[in-house]
């Protein structure tokens, strides 16, 4: 099958001296035309398509080309021949393309570019040939070989694109604002600056272009500032979709002849990662294995070929060999689109949709009939507000479906929209609760009246002057934002390899938040609303993960990790029902302290002494993982001891683990514990605590010069023996330090 | 061939997300159980007027369809079946006189299937009778005796249900003690936990629930179940529904926050309610003995054997001839936006959601009061409000962590019950996903000659013929690949006499093949009429197609911009 035809394009861009010119305060044109072609290059990496791209510069010291001759195209070098484009261009691009001290003619640097395209592909297929020119035209060029240059342009059906610093009409000049990204390009220069050279040469290029492309061929002419914002996207996964030609039918004699498109899918991402080994990233170095094995203590090994397939039927499992599988496949008829009958479109909800795809259906492109008698049932179904369902199978193969097929009649052109529907086996009955007649949700008027004050402030449907409605928010036209990060971070690490990734762009992150204009109209409207409505976080007692929650949010860690430290920390009644731990173990430490204490295998005060033994354990590998597993083992720590009434051994712990932090460099836990207001125990929550509520709201905030001194809430009871017992013992603090004091702690309850 | 296959992606890659989709994962919830407990007193075995099966009979089939779609939906839920009234006892140390158990609590299969088989239809009834016979009458033994079916059950039970069906509404025919030890039995059972309902069956004269089973049952859920009022199931379709939609019990698929902006923020459970059936997959069997084999994935080095521990790899994708290498943590990293929510962006007429702009299955919102108060009042302020104002309100979506964001048009659905007072759609607002750019793809659209105003009318009165109202209950079981490969799996399991039964009742309902025929019949001259008036004489457009296979043309060539 022929390959879809394909481009080859010559980026032609002036490095000459005046191109290194700017006005204060504004980037010069070379850096801009840089970024211009250093982002196209990267588009075109990422959308591995086979289109070729070579890179001619005007302007250099040197010369290397080759017309270059008797002093003539001098100062014009290809720096690179017409090929696919690589990650070698993009370093070469980052790290070659410098300033040049010379200038050079753009029409001789055209003439150059023209040939180069027509030497390299002679003998190759080309769909189309394009020379794109970045320059500031700031340059005496010699206009009499202009009609010469156009024609042969136009014999060789090679069309051109214009790159400027300013825009090619004076008033027509596009506001470089708007939602777009890159450095805050300068905006467009204004036309009235320009040099004798530039006007020329403007005049040179509004000559040329409309006489390629007669009126249209100024919209082929961009400033470089409206280009970076354009080409900062990065190209949409561009797939050619298949036509699947099939034929219509109602009933047995009426036939149409058909061809479907995919027009709506949720694309993924084409490339998927490779596994590598760490060090010398060879892919050729991991070796994957899959084994079998039973479901035994053992795990007993067994060969592949000893298995077979088989399938749950309830309780069941049914062995099926080979054969039973392809027989089981459902035997259609092959492809068909047929007619089960007709229903009013209202009939159809939007919310029973099924499927990934909207199919568009056309009548083959050379069959007039087909299409007059297509046209009479899409014509016929808008006007009767009607849908056709079918039945849909793609191949012989493939799955039959039912669906709906929607009358679309758009100025251009007109089709059918197939969507799949439910059976009736894909849908979940479920009943919900009453929420508009129940007393107790019921909203008030006021509260109603907020509501709809808030809806009005947030509509993203605004009138504009001419009283035309406008979606300031059309989803269909965002990118993707994961194809951005993820092409983002790929180029930025093929670039340099070392750095860590870069963040979210930010004309990326904006494209995914509200726009600007709603969030300040509809403050106040919020604000009421917040007023009227009560919402209160529920807080339960076993859900508490606030700290995992907590680290989640507050580090841009991957969240992988967290989930799994979250499920240990789960709380487990069958397993506690099972009734065997009898210590605090490392794996799940929270858990069987809580055991522990619930079962009262061991006494109170060693249970917690276990646990604390554990959290200094962990707290001895510094990481983020093993802060999470701590934070929760102290909550539970906690917890136990204020449900048992024992603030002491909590209260001690908590102390000498602050006055370690320093020492052990623990600060970035102990903000964990601040953000999870993990502090002492309070008078107010047991009787035998010896600090005020607001001795304890003042623990964990961290005085620079606390070091040694103790803690400042001693003089309170009685027990201020203990404590200076306790900071006596800490004439130096380390871990073992730190167990020899809970040793001792326990030792003088 | 391959593209053939990229246009239509097998079932083995939709999957994916199968895992999540399952709505609700076991480990967390536990199981869902249900009883059925079955009078079986002779009342129940009277058979209607004009051959109308009897109410016994009409039970086994809804117990037998509720089995057959668990084994589809839910095959690790457990199920029992236990009569009462009967002549014969069949329980552990048959403690309980007149109380037989028929299935004990245990995952539905396909020999208990066949069990429900024997017991139905006029063979049924003589079976049953041979088996089991009809005897007294205690509803508090066979409580007593169910509530012990529980307690044997070593697993978490996240939902306990029992469904009692009878007709009789004064079981124990005045007997106040035995009224009295059944309503302190059914009230140990609702103590722990089991929640009671009554499926009355129709009794002439009829069922009088204020006799005595109103004490048994447990109270409405909410204010809006009407519960008791409702009349005695008399058709099947009816007993089904009504015991369908107590024995759902609705999972949500994650619980979000839903952020309206500055703080305020509420809690939503996130349901699936339309998910493409799919069959299970596939697990690898040992060939000698059956028994489930599990797999192990190891890495390890290519050059000297060492295991590679995830530590010792790292992620690559080659772009324009370069490797690029990421850890696996970064690879995660590039995929995480923000924390997994809801986040309002704002308002948009419905006119906005575009027909077409379809990519996936809708998901189904409801407040969550548990996770934060008052989000029942909020959600049901902004339920009203949009759906007053014809509005959908636009949000970005993050189901999970590490998971990028897609924008979601929630659509209002406000509550409607059907004629029998039951919930045909239930309050909240549907989650609708849209496109991005990426997802719409260019096709180049055919342009052609158009029809004229009489080819026009004359399609009309063809859709006019062939019309009817759509409900997706019409495709009502008959996913043609569901049946065939159910009816394999049981096949292969069951005796002959089954296979015949299952065979009649697959075919019986494959309406989603077009009845030609009657189509043909209904249209009448009109086919040839419509296509005098489009299609000239030499004209067979069930011919091969001249054009050949080819992409669709777009004629965009690589231009910088």
């Amino acid at each position: 099958m022929a390959r879809a035809a394909k481009s080859a394009l010559v980026l032609c861009m002036d490095v000459g001296f005046s191109m290194s010119n700017s006005e204060p305060g504004q980037e010069p044109s070379f850096e801009q035309a840089k970024k211009v072609i250093q982002k196209f290059v990267q588009r075109q990496v990422f959308a591995e398509n086979k289109d070729e791209v070579g890179l001619v510069l005007f302007g250099t010291d040197g010369t290397k080309n080759s017309l270059a001759k008797d002093g003539q195209y001098e100062n014009i070098t290809v720096h690179r021949h017409l090929m696919m484009p690589d990650f070698e261009l993009l370093e070469e691009i980052e790290n070659e393309l410098q300033p040049g001290g010379q200038q050079a003619d753009w029409l001789d640097a055209l003439v150059v570019c023209m040939d180069l395209l027509q030497k390299e592909t002679m003998g190759k297929k080309f769909e189309r040939l394009n020379i794109v020119l970045l320059t500031d035209l700031n340059v005496q060029t010699s206009a009499d070989q202009l009609d010469v240059i156009i024609d042969s342009l136009k014999k060789a059906g090679i069309t051109l694109q214009f790159f400027l610093p300013f825009p090619v009409d004076g008033e027509d000049r596009a506001d470089g604002g708007g939602d777009g990204p890159g450095p805050s390009a300068a905006p467009a220069r204004p036309g009235k600056g320009l040099s004798r050279q530039q006007t020329q040469g403007l005049e040179m290029v509004k000559n040329i272009m409309t006489s390629l492309e007669e009126e249209d061929g100024l919209e082929e002419v961009y400033t470089f500032s409206d280009a970076l914002q354009k080409l900062s996207i990065f190209k949409c996964i561009d797939r050619r979709p298949m036509a699947w030609p099939c034929q219509l039918t109602i009933g047995s004699s009426l036939t149409i002849r058909i061809v479907g498109y995919k027009a709506v899918t949720e694309e993924k991402v084409k490339k998927s990662w490779a596994i590598v080994e760490a060090q010398s990233h060879q892919r050729d170095d991991v070796k994957r294995e899959t084994v079998y094995c039973l479901d035994d203590d053992n795990e007993t090994e067994v060969q592949k070929d000893d298995t077979i397939q088989g399938f749950r039927y309830g309780s069941d499992i049914v062995p099926f060999s080979k054969v039973d599988e392809d027989q089981m496949k459902y035997k259609s008829d092959g492809k068909c689109f047929s007619v089960l009958g007709f229903t009013k479109q209202e009939l159809i909800r939007r919310h029973q949709f099924m499927g990934s795809q909207v199919v568009k259906v056309f009548a083959p492109r050379d069959d007039e009939h087909a299409a007059v008698a297509l046209s009479a049932l899409i014509r016929a179904l808008d006007s009767l507000k009607m849908a056709a369902i079918v039945r849909y199978a793609y191949d012989r193969r493939s799955n039959p479906q039912v669906g709906a097929a929607f009358p679309c009649i758009k100025e251009k052109y007109e089709c059918l929209l197939y969507v799949q529907l439910p059976f009736m086996e894909d849908l979940r009955q479920f009943t919900f609760p009453v929420l508009e007649n129940n007393k107790k949700f019921t909203p008030s008027e006021s509260q109603l009246s907020a509501v709809d004050v808030l809806i009005d402030s947030m509509m993203l449907v605004e009138k504009d002057e001419d009283g035309e409605s406008v979606d300031v928010f059309k989803v269909n036209h965002i990118p993707n934002p994961q194809f951005q990060r993820l092409f983002q971070c790929l180029h930025h690490r093929g670039v340099n390899p070392d750095d860590p990734l870069p963040p979210v762009e930010p004309w990326l992150k904006r494209h995914l938040e509200q726009p600007q204009a709603v969030s300040a109209r509809c403050h106040c409207p919020l604000q009421d609303v917040k007023t009227k409505f009560p919402l209160k976080v529920v807080v339960k007692k076993k859900e508490q993960k606030t700290s995992a929650d907590v680290f989640g949010s507050s580090a841009d860690e991957p969240d992988a990790k967290k989930v799994k430290v979250d499920e240990e920390t789960e709380f487990n009644l069958a397993e506690i029902a099972k009734g065997n731990i009898t210590s605090v173990g490392s794996v799940n430490p929270v858990r069987d302290f809580c055991t522990l204490v619930r079962q009262k295998t061991v006494s109170f005060d060693q249970a917690c002494q276990q646990l604390t033994h554990r959290i200094e354990q962990l707290l001895g590998n510094r990481s983020p993982e093993y802060y999470m597993k701590s934070t929760a083992c102290i909550q539970a720590f906690r917890d136990q001891s204020v449900s048992s009434g024992n603030a002491e051994l909590f209260n001690s712990y908590m102390q000498s683990l602050k006055r370690s932090v320093p020492d052990r460099n623990l600060q970035e836990f102990w903000d964990l514990l601040i953000q999870d207001a993990l502090t002492l125990i309070s008078k107010d929550e047991v009787d035998g605590s010896t600090f005020s509520k607001q001795d304890a709201n003042q623990f964990l905030a961290f005085e620079q010069k606390e070091e040694v001194q103790a803690a400042p809430v001693q003089e309170d009871t009685g027990d201020v023996d203990d404590l200076v017992s306790v900071s006596c013992l800490f004439g130096c603090f380390n871990d073992k330090h730190i167990i020899y004091y809970i040793c001792e702690c326990n030792s003088y309850l | 061939m391959a593209e053939w296959r990229k246009y239509y992606p097998n079932e083995d890659d939709e999957v994916e997300e199968d895992e999540e989709d399952s709505g609700g994962d076991y480990k967390l919830s536990g199981r869902d159980s249900l009883v059925f407990l079955v009078d079986a007193s002779k009342e129940m075995f009277i058979k209607g007027e004009d051959g109308e099966p009897s109410n016994f009979d009409m039970t086994m089939q809804c117990v037998r369809s509720v089995y057959t779609s668990k084994i589809i939906s839910s095959d690790k839920d457990l199920v029992a079946l236990v009569f009462y009234g009967t002549e014969q006892s069949k329980n552990p140390r048959n403690s309980f006189k007149h109380v037989y158990i028929y299935h004990d609590l245990d995952s539905p299969g396909s020999q208990r299937v066949l069990d429900i088989d024997k017991l139905l239809g006029e063979k049924g009834a003589q079976f049953a009778e041979k088996t089991m016979g009809s005897g007294e009458t205690s509803l508090g033994d066979a409580l007593w005796c169910c509530s012990n079916l529980y307690s044997d059950i070593k697993l978490r039970l996240s939902h306990k249900r029992l469904m009692i069906f009878t007709c009789r509404d004064d079981p124990h025919g005045g007997d106040g003690a035995k009224d009295r030890q059944a309503r302190t039995k059914a009230a140990d059972l609702k103590e722990t936990g089991v929640v009671i309902d009554l499926m009355h069956l129709t009794k002439p004269g009829g069922f009088d629930v204020s006799l005595f089973f109103c004490d048994i049952v447990s109270p409405p859920e909410d204010e809006s179940e009407l519960g008791l009022q409702i009349e005695p199931c008399r058709k099947l379709e009816d007993l089904q529904k009504r015991v369908r939609a107590k024995e759902l019990k609705k999972r949500s698929q994650s619980r979000l926050t839903f952020s309206l902006g500055e703080g305020v923020n509420l809690a939503v459970g996130v349901y699936v309610l339309a998910r493409t059936a799919t069959k299970p997959s596939a697990v690898k069997l040992h060939r000698d003995t059956n028994e489930p084999v599990r797999t192990k994935t190891r890495y390890f080095h290519a050059h000297n054997g060492g295991i590679l521990l995830p530590n010792d790899m790292k992620r690559a994708q080659v772009y324009g001839k370069k490797q690029i290498v990421m850890e696996k943590d970064e690879v995660d990293e590039i995929k995480k936006f923000d924390d997994p929510g809801l986040v309002l962006m704002g308002f948009k007429p419905m006119d906005r959601l575009k027909l077409h702009h379809h990519i996936r299955p809708v998901l189904f919102i409801y407040p969550e009061e548990e996770q934060i108060s008052g989000s029942s009042c909020m959600f049901t302020a902004l339920l009203l409000k949009c759906s007053e104002k014809n509005l959908f309100a636009l949000c970005r979506y993050i189901p999970r962590c590490n998971t990028p964001p897609r924008f979601v048009a929630l659509v209002p659905q406000r509550e409607e019950l059907d004629q029998g007072q039951t919930q045909a759609t239930p309050p909240g607002f549907h989650v609708i996903f849209l496109p991005f750019a990426d997802d719409i793809r260019t096709v180049d659209a055919h342009v052609g000659p158009t029809a004229s105003d009489e080819q026009v009318d004359k399609m009309k009165e063809i859709v006019h013929k062939l019309r009817f109202k759509y409900k997706c209950v019409v495709f009502y079981k008959l996913c043609p690949v569901h049946s065939s490969y159910f009816l394999r799996s049981e096949m292969f399991l069951m005796d002959n006499c089954s296979i015949l039964i299952l065979l009649l009742s697959h075919t019986l309902c494959v309406p989603s093949v077009p009845k030609v025929q009657m189509m043909d019949a209904r249209l009448g001259p009109l086919a040839q009429e419509f296509k005098d008036l489009v299609y000239p004489p030499d004209y067979n457009p069930e011919g091969k197609p001249a054009a050949k296979r080819k992409t669709g043309e777009i004629s965009n060539g690589l231009t910088l911009m």
